[in-house]
């Protein structure tokens, strides 16, 4: 059910955004030439994109470096104006600005920081109370949810130069989110962060959600997070959609199969194995191999029957083996799969 | 209106307590002042200091020293209030820090133009108020002159704000800025003396085309009620008029933004 745009948190339709980029060929002599005569082309980062989002949707962006993850979501706070296309936030123009549509948006950006660097964070949550007009009490509040969640106890009052990268990023993450937006932009919220601060920002957008009903938008490196938080995905690829559907179904488009792992009471070698299935990998007494999709329990019932299995599990393909078989092989982007399934 | 007093108390507080944490900066910025404030008054020594020079364009040596208090009171204005602000405009628009400024519900102009403070070279402040009231006091000075001279130096601190924004703007498109200061300076370093002691050609470039005569001569002229009523309405209208150019500049500026990539 696609949301009729006055419903719709987030409503984009065939939006586009072409840059003028310098070229500049290597070495001092192309410096000097692009200083004389600068060689601009032309770039569509974002090619025509579509879709809508539901109050209270958690969605998860993918797409390799470059696809337009993040114009896309600079276009969606306001940052950058579209050439081209129709988005609505929150009822709002982004381009436009107004304060009434940043008071309900956000945009955390895992590379760069707005805490100011020789106070501690607490000064920094105190302009942004006084810029987004916070109440007392309602900053007495949301700083009570925020500390208790992100576990911020301790690290409030040190000088943010002195912070470690995770505790700068709960501070972060507390400051765009002081003023309770209802749409979150986040784009790589975790990036360089070890696995339990991941895990802790996560909590925080997942509490968040729950608790606030807010739409978010999550672009990440890390499968872990988007698999953790959202259902449905959205897949941009050289600037164009090309997948929009549930986490399962992604799966289901890539061309990689089902990984079968066996356990074996008898050791067997690759070659033996060679005839079920690719990408054959033995270890001892464990093996593993990929099958068709179309082919899993034939293929299952086959090894079954041949060999001395003791145990065998059938397993979807890691989103990242999903991710590198979608991108890998650098075709032309096909026209956008239909929708399979909203979360 | 009193949400933007309220934010600029804010805003000060913050940037007070951050320069707070490098005591030792403030040494270095008194001896900077101090230094400034030389340089100034051995310009105006060579000038005056030569045999039978009484008299540069008209101008005595205390008139000259009133345009001269008025030239260190704007370098101080420039350091404590504009500069901090507008050498940051480039930075935050190459390393894409400006995303946070365009995301915030206040009009970002206010945003950029107010955000930070150098109390270091509050100094340059004083020294500037010191040597005009040091040379006023020599001066047959009346009440209504130093009100005139209030309301023109006001619009002159506008018309050198819109300077400075609007060259500091420019970065949206060239990213890298800092020369814009310098090429300001190398302007302004003209304000110290009287523009009538300069050829008529430069004069009339120092009036019109960078309009560095209306931020030291005309305010100083107006104290000493050597001001033409003529001139004294240019002045506030010129900076209204670069006010709004420079506001629809900003605007357009933010309009082709781009941001730094991730």
């Amino acid at each position: 059910m696609t949301p009729s745009p006055p419903d719709a948190a987030v409503h984009v339709r065939d939006l586009r955004k072409a840059y003028a980029v310098h070229e500049k060929e290597p070495g001092f002599l192309g410096s000097v030439r692009s200083f004389v005569s600068r060689q601009t082309r032309l770039v569509e980062a974002v090619r025509g994109v579509s879709f809508d989002l539901h109050p209270g949707e958690i969605v998860g962006f993918l797409g390799p470096n470059g696809a337009g993850k993040t114009t896309t979501l600079k276009m969606l706070s306001g940052l950058l104006h579209p050439s081209g296309g129709e988005a609505r936030v929150a009822g709002f123009e982004p381009r436009r600005r107004e304060a009434a549509f940043l008071r309900q948006i956000t945009l955390v950006m895992g590379q760069k920081q707005q805490l100011i660097w020789d106070l501690p964070a607490l000064d920094s949550f105190l302009v942004n109370q006084a810029i987004y007009e916070i109440p007392d009490d309602q900053y007495r509040a949301t700083m009570r949810e925020y500390t208790d969640v992100l576990g911020l106890d301790g690290i409030l009052k040190k000088q943010v130069r002195k912070l470690s990268l995770g505790e700068r990023m709960k501070c972060e993450l507390a400051a765009a989110l002081l003023h309770r937006p209802r749409v979150l932009f986040l784009d790589e919220p975790t990036i360089g962060l070890d696995v339990n601060m991941q895990e802790s920002v996560r909590a925080f957008v997942r509490d968040y959600n729950e608790r606030h009903g807010a739409t978010v938008i999550l672009t990440s490196h890390y499968m872990a997070d988007v698999t953790a938080l959202a259902r449905r995905i959205l897949v941009i690829d050289q600037g164009a959609l090309v997948f929009d559907g549930d986490l399962g179904s992604l799966a289901g488009q890539a061309r990689a199969g089902k990984t079968i792992r066996l356990q074996l009471r008898s050791p067997v070698t690759a070659q033996a194995l060679a005839g079920y299935g690719q990408d054959v990998s033995v270890d001892g007494l464990s093996a593993q191999l990929s099958v068709p999709r179309a082919q899993v329990s034939e293929r299952a019932a086959r090894l079954l029957a041949d060999l001395d299995v003791a145990d065998l599990t059938v397993e979807d393909p890691s989103i990242e083996a999903v991710m590198a078989d979608l991108f890998g092989h650098r075709t032309p982007p096909a026209p956008a799969p239909t929708t399979l399934e909203r979360a | 209106m009193t949400r933007y007093l309220r934010l600029l108390r804010i805003f000060t507080g913050a940037t007070l307590s951050a320069q707070l944490e490098y005591r030792a900066n403030f040494v270095g910025a008194l001896l900077a002042s101090l230094g400034a404030v030389g340089v100034a008054l051995l310009g105006l020594g060579i000038v005056f200091g030569q045999p039978g020079m009484s008299s540069v364009g008209g101008w005595s040596f205390r008139e000259a020293l009133l345009v001269t208090g008025f030239f260190m009171l704007t370098e101080g204005v420039i350091n404590v209030f504009i500069e901090p602000n507008m050498s940051k405009i480039a930075d935050a628009i190459r390393t894409g820090s400006m995303d946070f400024t365009l995301l915030k519900p206040i009009d970002a102009q206010f945003g950029v133009s107010t955000r930070y403070l150098n109390v270091l070279r509050v100094p340059d402040l004083l020294i500037g108020l010191g040597l005009i009231t040091s040379a006023a006091s020599g001066l047959s000075v009346t009440l209504l002159g130093v009100l005139g001279a209030a309301l023109l130096y006001a619009s002159a601190v506008v018309i050198v704000y819109c300077i400075w924004l609007a060259l500091s703007t420019t970065a949206f498109w060239f990213v890298k800025t800092q020369n814009v200061a310098e090429l300001f300076n190398s302007v302004f370093g003209a304000a110290r003396f009287p523009v009538s002691a300069f050829p008529l050609p430069v004069r009339a470039f120092l009036t019109f085309v960078v309009p560095v005569a209306f931020i030291t001569t005309v305010p100083a002229q107006a104290m000493t009620g050597q001001l033409a009523w003529g001139v004294a309405l240019a002045s506030p209208v010129v900076a209204a008029a670069l006010f709004v150019a420079t506001r629809l500049f900003w605007l357009r500026a933010v309009g082709s933004y781009t941001s730094a990539s991730s």
